[in-house]
């Protein structure tokens, strides 16, 4: 059955007989945060299958850090998750310290780690906003952003940027925290307790918050595994699985923190999760601060921001040039180690690993960026199958992409 | 940590509409506080000293010219490649290497900061200014002497004496004074020279035995 909308075109409409129709969303629609389009065929409202595709913001990094050495291509890595730069730049550099057997000295760990929390409470605080003005929710958006503007401003005050940090090195961070940093973080921890509060006001009970979250994009366990969600999405299914738990990097194995887990896997759980998530990062933060020890800000071996071809070479002592034709060269120190490694952190849309092979030379052979946003909306075909359009919305935003970590 | 969710709502909540008379009240309650909006042209932002702003090259009281040295260390470090210099040397001994021509793209920079930091000579800073933006492109390719008038801009708008202006970058903070080159020994406070710095309160207590 069709119905004419204008002269020569005609649309389909739905009749519950099974007729179904192909739209296009994205990749300017509002709700699909970024340039994500789905391709749906619907029966009604009812999604029957969906595609997802993504690449409208490719921007080649992982090509990209094949041509910059290791420290430049720390500036890539703002932009991949980049409301939660800081949480990539740490990865990052935890990954590259790991591949060349880098050092990094307490305080700055310790210092990583604070801001790797408060880019993870930044991320959440987006999250929430932005989820809950897709759901129908304005107010949330304004409150959550004012407490956004703090965090930014805080991260201006160390390190002179408000979105593309670079602030991590590799072996330590490029600025030491001041006085003045740590009072006015110090004065957000005593005050984002009540705020949270102030959200879960908003929206924790609300009669329609619940009609669109509850029991909506169920995930069990196993198929969350399957589909290879990490982050709050895999947890909000129940499975306990926190790399900064299981796989301490930077100072998080000397903070005292719980993993949140919830247990239905739908939307609210998630939602949950997150929230619970906030409290523990505010935790962190405060046991950082409370601990932070003296020391350098970066190790005696983190190299230099202009980083040498390769590592200095002499010719050994007692070897003969001419007599045998062959000069044997040694290297001083073996400073870009021949390998491949894969690290992965936790950041707060999942888990963010790097793989490097490295050739000895100062800049990677190859890079992959393991990008949590990416596996998420693979897995949105899975998720949003079978449920309504309305649903999509509310199913993307759960999930917590960001296309510019997707699409790289 | 299994999370908790709140109690159900109970049927009375349900007739009367508790939670939503609740959220009702927060939001009635903050107009009543004072608005944390800055209308921004009219209300300024306060800029942090350090922020990454709009590039320029010092200009040396003792010649009037930049401080360059033409060493390439910025346009080698940069990651999008946004720095061309051009320079020369005349044949008599002792004389100072000239730069011809310093050429920063801004749309090409990304603004890491990287140039600052390299520079031996402080002579590259990225000022607190931000407010730059223009309808052409060809005014966005900073030549020297237009990197030089962004100094001079910013440095009559400095609430100090520009000999005492120190940016974050030229000598990062908590870098020990032995580990920079001479010209990037500049005199900064015990904070951000490292020798005083913020510790916290139960540092010792919880340090990992290697540690102690």
């Amino acid at each position: 059955m069709t119905r004419p909308i204008a002269k020569n075109m005609e649309i389909p409409v739905a009749d519950g007989e099974g007729e179904r129709y192909s739209l296009r969303m994205g990749p300017q629609h509002p709700a699909t945060h970024g340039v994500l389009r789905v391709d749906l065929e619907l029966d009604g409202e009812t999604i029957v299958a969906c595609t997802p595709q993504v690449g409208y913001l490719h921007r080649g990094f992982e090509k990209l850090a094949e041509n910059k050495t290791y420290a430049q291509t720390l500036i890539l890595t703002d932009r991949l998750d980049y409301i939660a730069a800081m949480a990539n730049n740490v990865g990052y550099c935890v990954a590259v310290e790991r591949l060349l057997g880098i050092s990094v000295p307490l305080r700055a760990q310790y210092i990583r780690t604070m801001v790797a929390e408060m880019s993870r409470i930044c991320s959440h605080l987006l999250w929430l906003a932005t989820h809950a003005l897709d759901i129908g929710a304005m107010t949330v958006f304004l409150y959550c952003f004012r407490e956004r503007e703090i965090l930014l401003d805080l991260f201006e005050e160390l390190c002179g940027a408000r979105l593309t940090f670079s602030y991590p090195r590799i072996g330590g961070v490029r600025q030491d925290v001041t006085v003045r940093f740590i009072d006015e973080l110090q004065r957000f921890l005593d005050i984002f307790p009540s705020r949270i509060e102030e959200y879960e006001t908003l929206i924790d009970t609300n009669r329609i918050w619940l009609k669109r979250t509850v029991g909506i994009g169920k995930v069990t366990g196993e198929e969350a595994l399957a589909l290879g969600l990490t982050g709050a999405c895999l947890r909000g299914s129940g499975v306990d699985y926190d790399l900064r738990k299981h796989q301490p990097y930077d100072a998080y194995g000397l903070v005292d923190f719980e993993v949140p887990l919830g247990s239905d896997g739908d939307i609210y759980a998630r939602y949950r999760c997150r929230m619970e998530e906030m409290h523990q990062s505010e935790r962190i933060i405060q046991q950082c601060i409370d601990q932070l020890p003296p020391g350098p800000i970066f190790g005696p071996d983190a190299p230099d921001l202009v980083m040498p071809n390769k590592a200095p070479a002499r010719i050994e002592a007692g070897t003969n040039a001419y007599g045998t034709g062959l000069i044997k060269l040694i290297r001083d120190r073996n400073l870009y180690l021949t390998g491949d490694v894969y690290v992965a952190t936790e950041v707060p849309k999942g888990e963010l690993g790097f793989y490097f092979i490295s050739d000895g030379n100062n800049r990677p052979y190859r890079m992959h960026i393991r990008s949590p946003s990416f596996i998420h909306i693979g897995a949105l075909a899975a998720i949003a199958k079978g449920e309504l359009i309305a649903d999509l919305i509310a199913n993307i935003g759960s999930l917590d992409v960001v296309l510019g970590e997707s699409d790289r | 940590m299994q999370i908790r969710y709140k109690p159900r709502r109970g049927l009375l909540g349900t007739i009367f509409q508790v939670e939503i008379l609740q959220g009702m009240g927060l939001t009635l309650k903050r107009l009543f506080s004072r608005p944390i909006t800055r209308q921004y042209p009219d209300e300024r932002p306060r800029i942090r000293p350090g922020f990454r702003g709009q590039h320029a090259l010092v200009r040396d009281p003792a010649t009037g010219d930049c401080k360059c040295v033409g060493c390439m260390r910025c346009a080698m470090v940069c990651p999008s490649r946004c720095i061309r210099i051009r320079s020369h040397k005349d044949k008599e001994p002792g004389s100072r290497r000239m730069i011809d021509c310093y050429r920063i793209e801004a749309l090409r920079c990304v603004y890491c900061g990287f140039c600052e930091e390299v520079c031996p000579v402080n002579a590259i800073v990225l000022t607190e200014v931000f407010e730059y933006s223009s309808c052409d492109r060809t005014s966005l390719y900073f030549t020297k002497e237009q990197l030089l008038s962004n100094w001079d801009r910013f440095a009559a708008q400095l609430d100090m004496p520009v000999d005492a202006y120190v940016n974050p970058f030229w000598r990062p903070r908590g870098l020990a004074e032995r580990d920079l080159p001479a010209p990037k020994r500049l005199p900064v406070p015990p904070e951000w020279s490292g020798e005083q710095q913020v510790v916290g309160r139960q540092w010792q207590r919880h340090l990992p035995p290697e540690h102690a």
